[in-house]
């Protein structure tokens, strides 16, 4: 018993989401501390939680089969916006219903996703900078399409996005929950070895049969899906249109991926982008209320939101020097790998 | 060729608006792209190193935001101020480098992460406002105008240039930079400490956006925090239109300049056909994919 679970656990640690598994359980730790356990797993804490990040938990997720793929997009940020935008365009000025429009914007968020694909995988641009001139490129459509903030959803719609089901459950972690599903399904399929293969080493993919442009683009579809699902998440939580919104979560949302424990190609998994998203959203809610508490605590102690913007900062900066760390663990475990690999070998050779 | 298609966008520009062909026009062209040019001499050698820094940028606002804070109005504190930028620059540079050669990432995603925290920083010290003046001898000395079009920033150009071509050029470090872009096991086994050139590279870069940003202060005569942000990314685009390529190893300070005179004429082209906002976006990107497409096509796969 004890022996299995000791070996569960060296299995585990040997996975690309053990970094980010512990640096989550650190922070959550922290919160706990700084936030008091009963205050941190009510329902209505929890509830906030997952409904204010939900955008960002499903741009992370998104991320993650073009990082396992060997590309990137960090426009994915600005696309949310767009999907927004479009949702809310169609819904006000067509005068549809309010589902027409999310599948307007879901199919915005596709047809740029294949764009991009085209750009990064077709014409075999750097990812990082095609998709950032991506960037200027849907923030003029959005602009184009949205000149300023405006739109409102019916009230149906967001009250039913920040309800609690059953009065435990956020409806808002429905969405990474049908996700994770979706995906863990996925990676039992042809595709979810194909991926890895073509991550790890393109060349190699191609000379095993594997066609790597036609897996990138399955990528690209996926992660064209989750934008559309995260931009969905957004109007559902802001209520309204806004055409220059949520820019930075293309980079929070790798720098998220990457402390997680997901590396550029063929290393990672679901799990590390979810654990990463939870360790820099954590860490952000901590340094609010450990801020609160000081003001509260030391009288004439006043901080303003400057500071903990370069607090929270900080922490991402320091949250990828870890990552030595982190990449120092999977090198030892593919040093392991190998080594066990070689010994029976051995043991067959004689 | 930089220079043919910018001398033909200017043309067409012209033609398009012939009021828009004044001395006024081309001393404010100049001054741009003397600033950018500025800015892109340290991105130049990082990428000719192989590697990328976004803290352009951040250090260009954080410097203009030293500036303006130390002088205040008053002149006599250039020396002071050019040295205390130098000195930030070389710490932020020095921390680049440290950063790119111990996390094992793309140094993109390190300078970023870099200029966000120097970006904060730069926050919390003005608290979102912008503070203090330039003093009016330093601005003269970058807006005067020589013979009625030359601005008198050229004269730091006449400083700056030879420096960055005698480092790139003539300087065993640009001798060993071009060699480490190239090729970085190869540089290390002829016996280059490649380390030591990288953080190297990362210092200078860091120091030149300084200098970068002091000259933009001067330029703008006040500054606030995220002023010069968008130079990290724009300096990127005048290097690469300059011909230099991302895998390292090619390209030159002369090709850079070109490339900062064709961004310059492009957006002066853009501001003087009275294009909005999100169109000149649009624009922008598409015009920056084209670049891509022409200079830094990765090879394929099958072969």
């Amino acid at each position: 018993m004890i022996e299995g679970v000791r070996r569960a656990f060296e299995r585990f640690r040997r996975t690309p989401a053990f970094m980010g598994f512990s640096l989550f359980i650190f922070v959550v730790i922290l919160n706990i501390i700084v936030q008091k356990p009963g205050q941190f797993f009510s329902p209505r804490n929890m509830n906030s939680l997952f409904s204010k990040n939900v955008p960002l938990l499903l741009t992370t997720m998104a991320m993650t089969p073009l990082l396992i793929s060997g590309t990137l997009d960090i426009a994915v940020g600005i696309q949310l916006a767009m999907v927004n935008v479009v949702s809310v365009m169609v819904f006000q000025q067509w005068g549809t219903s309010l589902y027409v429009g999310f599948l307007m914007g879901m199919l915005a968020s596709l047809a740029i996703s294949a764009f991009c694909w085209f750009l990064v995988s077709v014409l075999r641009l750097p990812a990082m900078l095609a998709s950032y001139a991506l960037i200027y490129i849907v923030r003029g459509i959005n602009v184009l399409v949205m000149p300023s903030p405006q739109g409102r959803i019916p009230d149906a719609f967001y009250k039913m996005y920040d309800m609690l089901l059953g009065g435990v459950f956020p409806f808002s972690a429905l969405f990474p929950l049908v996700v994770l599903i979706a995906w863990y399904y996925l990676m039992r399929t042809r595709f979810g070895r194909n991926i890895y293969a073509v991550g790890g080493n393109p060349r190699n993919a191609f000379a095993a049969g594997i066609n790597p442009v036609w897996v990138q683009f399955q990528a690209f579809m996926i992660k064209g899906i989750l934008t559309g699902l995260g931009g969905i998440a957004l109007t559902l939580m802001t209520a309204s249109g806004n055409p220059l919104q949520a820019e930075a979560y293309g980079l929070r949302s790798l720098s998220a991926a990457i402390i997680g424990g997901l590396g550029f190609g063929g290393w990672g998994s679901m799990a590390c982008a979810v654990f990463g998203t939870g360790f820099l959203v954590l860490i952000q809610n901590t340094v609010y209320y450990f801020f609160s508490f000081l003001t509260k605590a030391i009288p004439g102690f006043t901080v303003t939101s400057y500071w903990q913007n370069l607090v929270s900062d900080v922490i991402i900066f320091l949250g990828l020097l870890m990552t030595i760390v982190t990449a120092k663990g999977q090198r030892e475990a593919l040093r392991q790998g190998f080594v066990r690999q070689f010994k029976r070998r051995e043991r067959l050779g004689d | 060729m930089a220079v043919i298609i910018s001398l033909m966008l200017f043309a067409i520009t012209v033609a398009f608006n012939p009021p828009s062909f004044n001395a006024n026009t081309l001393n404010a062209v100049l001054q741009l792209m003397l600033l950018l040019s500025f800015a892109a001499a340290g991105q130049t050698m990082v990428l000719i190193g192989g590697g990328l820094d976004f803290s352009v940028g951040a250090l260009m606002s954080s410097a203009a935001i030293l500036t303006t804070y130390l002088m205040n109005g008053q002149d006599g504190k250039f020396w002071l101020v050019f040295g205390l930028a130098m000195l930030m620059g070389a710490a932020v540079g020095f921390l680049n480098g440290f950063c790119c050669i111990k996390i094992d990432l793309p140094p993109m995603i390190v300078t970023m992460a870099i200029s966000n925290v120097v970006t904060r920083v730069g926050y919390v010290l003005t608290q979102g406002s912008p503070s203090g003046w330039v003093g009016p001898s330093f601005r003269q000395s970058i807006v005067a105008k020589i013979a009625g079009v030359l601005p008198s920033l050229t004269l730091y150009a006449l400083i700056v240039f030879p420096l960055v071509f005698f480092l790139l050029n003539r300087s065993r470090f640009g001798k060993q930079l071009y060699l480490m872009g190239n090729n970085p096991t190869a540089a290390s086994l002829a016996g280059i400490k490649v380390n030591k050139v990288r953080v190297l590279m990362y210092i200078f870069s860091g120091m030149l956006s300084c200098f970068a940003g002091m000259i933009g202060a001067g330029y703008m005569s006040t500054a606030r925090a995220q002023i010069f942000d968008e130079y990290a990314f724009t300096s990127l685009v005048a290097v690469i239109v300059g011909g230099t390529a991302f895998t390292g190893g090619i390209g030159s300070y002369t090709g850079s300049i070109a490339g900062a005179l064709l961004i310059t004429v492009l957006s002066n082209g853009l501001t003087v056909l009275q294009l909005s906002q999100p169109v000149r976006n649009i624009v922008q990107g598409v015009v920056m994919i084209l670049l891509l497409i022409l200079y830094n096509r990765a090879r394929p796969v099958r072969q």
